[in-house]
């Protein structure tokens, strides 16, 4: 096991080196101030990430030159009057924990869709649902489109929706903890100009909430 | 044609506080007390006898008041019954407390009444807590009901009036041990009138107040040792009713307790705060009743429809009690109705005032679109902390509240042992520490083969129940035992609290099979 592992991280290097080597590098975020560090207790499932106890996820690899381009993007929203915080909030840069920097839309399946202004290529979304508590979202989709409508060239890159309760087909990603550090999702480079974000309540209500999501590319 | 606007006004004041209080009332998530709660009003619905737990749980009353309710609604089988069948009861009792108001109507005018009957309608506190099985909602309605028989026996000393007295104040200790502390408020605000009154020439008929007195502490006991004796079947619940208070002297110091607060508690809950981005206040019940209190204290020619007796007493109980549940280290929201209605009845007063101070018409326009703005304001409080906050932990109503994704965790039980031959048999084992296990019992009332356990170690072997819900403080040992032969998944208990629930593979395949289009 211990074998299997070693080289596991041995080819993890090689391929972060290989990357480098081709201009890639580790995304680096800039983040809030912790309101929640960790998990509050051992939780371990089949469809829920290993606790981090603290320790930071291994960076997204994004070529150099990128940069957030969702910040200050219109925002566009199934719930089109949220009753806490504005749609804006969502790429206004603010990602603290605190009460007044994050959105609140309505209960069950909803989503935020961001319009990049022009087709732009991705290598990373970050997504802050809400991080002043322990909780999971539930049917977190992430979805890619030519067009606002989300008809043309649509493709996803994350879907954690493990018993396609959302709609969108069986989701192979994982569930997991909110936390101040958010959750960064490689892209690969995908060409797009819309960016949707599904989610269905959490386990704390059944409302949806963002405090912030940034969409790295070119 | 006066009197004819106020009882129209007063039935209507009435009919929204029915619809406010009924309205939706299975829609929010049970609490874990309900819960609690609701699986003994459902033993004793089964056939089962009521014993006094002098340790837990309060007085009698609760279940034994649900019992007509359940029997109406949904016959004597607890499986046929609904959070509906419980809720009605306190959601009555929310409504009779206004509708005993009423009584008072010669004591503080009718004008008061009315604006009273107003706030405690939409009062967020009184509503949230009218829709919720616990015992605090009859114990105002009980409380409410000895200080108006109270005040109806001051006016004219009769035997009927004493003993109707008497009543009320046995119900109250047959509902909470708090009744103690409402007891204590109501003495000492009685002994101050009485000095204040015995100072400007009052004299007592010794002899007859003695024995009126002997009359309203046998209703009293009687109507308490019936319920506490369990209709004469356990004599020994009398004497523990009395005894429990050795332990709930404890209870109240806050030892041993996640229930301990700050002495400004309830007072920042009412006058207002903010939390998760909103606010959430009484405050339009508060600064009026301030106001009513005021001008009691100052004999104010504005409310002279008040009485002054029963104006002084209303306020020196009011701040009693408002201090005692502050002073208390114990808390829990829900306690605040003993005194908040104190407030209300003094708000009516003080509104009362504000109006009668305004004589030039213009002036109460003025005065009444401030109420109709307050009013406005405290029923967007009631629509988010009854409705849509009803569960959340920003609302400070839902204290320690089960979380809406519980009902999603109990749709995912019934969803998959729907695809089973068995159905509602499927065994179902829960292992979790005692606190997590609720409010389960309620929404797994329908599946009798479900069991619950406090640690692995103790369920029978060998065993592979088709679900399994375990606690987190239990899951490293349930997932030992479960091996790769089951899925699991999260889902939320309380805020920051989940439960894992695992499903066996085969129930599980089968599950996704029947969500493939």
């Amino acid at each position: 096991m211990k074998t299997i592992t070693s080289v596991a991280v041995v080819l993890l290097l090689a391929a972060a080196t290989n990357l480098v080597a081709q201009g890639m590098l580790p995304l680096k975020l800039e983040l809030p101030k912790p309101m929640f560090v960790g998990t509050p207790k051992t939780i371990k499932s089949a469809n829920l990430e290993p606790a981090r106890k603290g320790k930071p996820r291994p960076p997204v690899m994004v070529p150099k030159g990128v940069e957030n381009v969702a910040e200050d993007m219109e925002i566009t929203s199934s719930d089109s009057y949220p009753i806490i915080g504005d749609l804006e909030l969502v790429t206004d840069g603010d990602k603290e924990g605190a009460d007044g920097s994050y959105v609140e839309l309505g209960p069950g399946k909803q989503y935020v869709q961001i319009d990049l202004e022009e087709t732009r290529q991705i290598y990373a979304i970050v997504i802050w649902h809400f991080h002043s508590q322990a909780r999971v979202y539930k049917d977190v989709v992430v979805q890619l489109a030519d067009d606002e409508d989300f008809i043309t060239n649509v493709r996803t890159v994350f879907n954690n929706d493990h018993d396609n309760s959302a709609g969108f087909g069986i989701g192979k990603d994982k569930e997991y903890i909110e936390t101040f550090a958010g959750r960064p999702l490689a892209v690969k480079g995908l060409k797009a100009q819309y960016v949707r974000l599904y989610s269905n309540g959490s386990t704390s209500s059944e409302m949806n909430h963002y405090v912030e999501v940034e969409v790295y590319g070119k | 044609m006066r009197s004819f606007i106020y009882r129209s006004g007063f039935a209507l004041i009435v009919l929204v506080a029915l619809f406010v209080r009924v309205v939706q009332l299975d829609q929010r998530v049970l609490h874990n007390d309900e819960a609690n709660q609701i699986v003994r009003a459902g033993r004793l619905l089964e056939g089962d006898s009521y014993r006094y737990d002098p340790e837990e749980h309060h007085g009698p009353t609760l279940y034994y008041l649900a019992l007509p309710l359940a029997w109406l609604t949904a016959g004597r089988e607890f499986a046929a019954t609904s959070e509906w069948t419980y809720r009605l009861l306190p959601a009555l009792c929310g409504v009779g407390v206004l509708l005993l108001l009423l009584l008072l109507w010669d004591g503080i005018g009718r004008g008061a009444v009315l604006a009273a009957a107003a706030l405690m309608a939409a009062s967020p506190a009184m509503v949230y807590y009218s829709r919720f099985f616990i015992q605090e909602t009859l114990l105002l309605l009980f409380t409410v009901g000895a200080i108006t028989c109270g005040w109806h026996y001051c006016s004219r000393r009769t035997a009927p009036r004493a003993i109707a007295t008497g009543v009320f104040l046995g119900l109250m200790h047959a509902t909470k041990e708090t009744c103690i502390i409402a007891y204590a408020c109501m003495g000492a605000a009685l002994l101050i009138v009485v000095a204040f009154k015995v100072k400007s020439g009052l004299t007592l008929d010794l002899k007859l107040t003695c024995r009126h007195a002997l009359y309203m502490a046998l209703a009293a006991l009687g109507v308490a040792s019936i319920l506490f004796s369990s209709f004469g079947v356990n004599p020994a619940g009398i004497w523990h009713s009395f005894a429990t208070y050795l332990g709930y002297v404890h209870k109240g110091l806050g030892e041993n307790s996640d229930h301990v607060h700050p002495f400004t508690f309830y007072l920042r809950m009412l006058i207002g705060q903010r939390s998760g981005g909103l606010f959430w206040s009484e405050w339009v019940i508060m600064l009026p009743g301030a106001i009513g209190m005021l001008l009691v204290a100052t004999s104010s020619r504005l409310i002279k429809q008040v009485d002054r007796g029963l104006g002084r007493f209303l306020v020196f109980y009011t701040l009693l009690m408002t201090l005692a549940y502050s002073l208390i280290p114990y808390k829990t929201p829900w306690c605040m109705l003993s005194f908040l209605h104190g407030w209300i009845i003094l708000a009516g007063i003080g509104i009362t005032g504000l109006f009668n101070v305004s004589r030039h018409p213009l002036a109460r326009i003025i005065v009444l679109v401030l109420l109709a703005g307050g009013m406005g304001f405290l029923a967007r409080q009631v629509q988010r902390t009854s409705f849509r906050y009803g569960a959340d932990a920003r609302n400070p109503y839902a204290y320690s509240h089960t979380v809406s994704d519980h009902l999603n965790l109990v749709q995912r039980i019934n969803d998959v042992t729907a695809l089973q031959a068995a159905g509602r048999q499927t065994p179902i084992a829960v292992v979790t520490n005692p606190e997590d296990a609720w409010p389960l019992p309620w929404y797994l009332r329908a599946y009798p083969n479900t069991g619950y356990w406090n640690d692995v170690a103790s369920l029978p072997a060998p065993f592979a129940p088709a679900l399994i819900v375990a606690s987190l403080d239990r899951e490293a040992e349930v997932a030992t035992l479960t091996g790769e032969r089951y899925i699991s998944e999260y889902w939320g208990l309380r805020n920051e609290v989940l439960l894992a629930l695992y499903i066996r593979r085969d129930l599980w395949d089968r599950f996704m099979e029947s969500r493939q289009p």
